[in-house]
């Protein structure tokens, strides 16, 4: 699978985390706001959060999910917020966000776990904490993950150079990747990757140098989707994918999403 | 008959202050270099090895090529609250090298192997990637290269390496060698509490 790169979209200002919606809308959070892309890129509306937002989710209802630190508000598509679950111990900084079944995930980088809430805001779990290190090898500073469509949690961990896959109830299943400085198989450095997307292919961004890659399920690389477009000095780029395997990845540096597209060899 | 001042007796006045005040902060600084209190610091801000943004494929060695002192006064140093304690550390490794059994780097970085490491904690031989490390610099074998302190830096470490000058061996020159040599001005004179601050790390446990 080859990959070429067909887009930048400017992310207007401070820029963090991505998400798609199912129309193929982009939501960038950054700064202490929300950015709405239409598929084209054009910016079509930006809303401001109470604190500066990490990470954002759309839910299948269209419910804007905005990770910050210490809360989630939750907004409508249209940028009105409908709610705010505040907690200082258990979000205290939330760099991704996700949804398995009837329940909200949160990458909570402070405490290196992902938090499983209903959607009530009520919490119910950990995933990633039950293990002999206590949560994720994260040296670079933030959580990140996708979930599948059996709903299975694909979680970065990046200092064990690998991708992990948990149950909702937080069982670790099994993982993919290994370290490996010249191969492009493996995940180089001493921690990556840094972050995850999940779509018909496990999807990673490394740092140092940035490198976006994808994998089949069993952990078979298909394709080096990017690396020298970046900024070198790029970290914690965050992945979307969407229904026609449109890959956005965050420059964290040039402040600009670069969007890439399968090419049919 | 007016008292007033003219303005050239305000202006000697000004210039006279301006000149008493440059003299005595010439004689103060002078005074404070003869107590051995003005010292050469290496400032990690302007070092390239440790300056962000830098992603430069070589590590400058400068201070180890220019100082007249035998091999060098400067070393690397690392700050342990910083470190990450990573089980493949980039600056300890060289991340470039073939992968041994372990699933590890096969080669170190250190041309003078002066970087040790020792497990933290209870080792778990089952999963190495579950093992964290503490990365201890000898000092007797380090010549303040530098090429720890590039791969140290973020993005692909975390900083917590940087180079120092340490007191027990500069002898601190008027015109320090690296000084002269050095293209970044990275090295920096400054009172010594001000240039040990850094320098002060302590070990874990």
């Amino acid at each position: 699978m080859q990959y070429r790169h067909v887009q930048v979209i400017d992310g207007k200002g401070g820029l963090r985390g991505i998400a798609l919606d199912r129309h193929g809308q982009l939501y960038a959070a950054g700064d202490s706001e929300i950015k709405l892309f239409d598929a084209s890129g054009r910016l079509r509306r930006r809303w401001s959060t109470s604190r500066p937002a990490w990470s954002v989710a759309v839910a299948n209802d269209g419910a804007v999910y905005a990770g910050q630190l210490g809360q989630i508000e939750i907004f409508d598509g249209g940028g009105k917020l409908l709610n705010t679950w505040r907690d200082e111990k258990l979000l205290r900084r939330v760099t991704a966000i996700g949804f398995t079944g009837d329940s909200v995930l949160a990458g909570e980088s402070a405490d290196r776990a992902i938090r499983r809430f209903d959607r009530g805001g009520k919490f119910l779990n950990n995933i990633g904490k039950n293990n002999a290190v206590n949560g994720l090898l994260i040296p670079n500073g933030g959580v990140d993950f996708g979930v599948d469509a059996q709903g299975i949690i694909w979680a970065a961990n990046p200092g064990k150079h690998r991708v992990e896959r948990y149950t909702p109830g937080g069982e670790l299943l099994g993982h993919i990747g290994r370290f490996d400085g010249i191969d492009p198989a493996g995940f180089t450095g001493c921690c990556n990757p840094t972050n995850v997307a999940i779509h018909d292919a496990i999807y990673t961004a490394e740092k140092a140098g940035p490198r976006v890659k994808a994998y089949d399920f069993s952990g078979k690389l298909q394709a080096v989707i990017a690396t020298d477009l970046f900024d070198a000095n790029c970290k914690n780029m965050d992945i979307a994918v969407d229904s026609r395997g449109r890959v956005y990845v965050v420059d964290t540096v040039k402040l600009a999403i670069l969007v890439f597209e399968p090419v049919k060899v | 008959m007016s008292e007033d001042p003219t303005r050239r007796d305000l202006l000697g006045k000004v210039a006279r202050g301006t000149v008493l005040a440059a003299l005595g902060g010439a004689a103060g600084f002078l005074v404070k270099k003869a107590h051995g209190q003005i010292v050469w610091q290496v400032d990690v801000s302007r070092c390239i090895n440790s300056r962000l943004g830098e992603t430069a494929a070589e590590a400058c060695n400068l201070c180890t090529t220019e100082c007249v002192v035998a091999l060098s006064a400067v070393r690397a140093v690392n700050e342990y609250f910083k470190c990450g304690r990573c089980n493949i550390c980039p600056a300890y490794f060289n991340i470039t090298s073939a992968v041994n059994e372990q699933g590890q780097p096969s080669e170190k970085l250190c041309p003078r192997d002066a970087i040790a490491r020792k497990p933290i904690g209870k080792v778990d031989p089952e999963d190495p990637a579950n093992n964290f490390y503490e990365y201890i610099i000898d000092e007797e074998k380090c010549d303040g290269c530098g090429k720890c302190v590039m791969k140290c830096k973020e993005p692909l470490g975390l900083g917590s390496i940087t180079l120092r000058i340490r007191y027990d061996r500069c002898v601190n020159c008027n015109a320090c060698a690296i000084s002269l040599a050095c293209p970044h001005n990275a090295l920096v004179q400054l009172p010594i509490d001000q240039a040990l601050q850094p320098a002060e790390v302590k070990r874990p446990g």
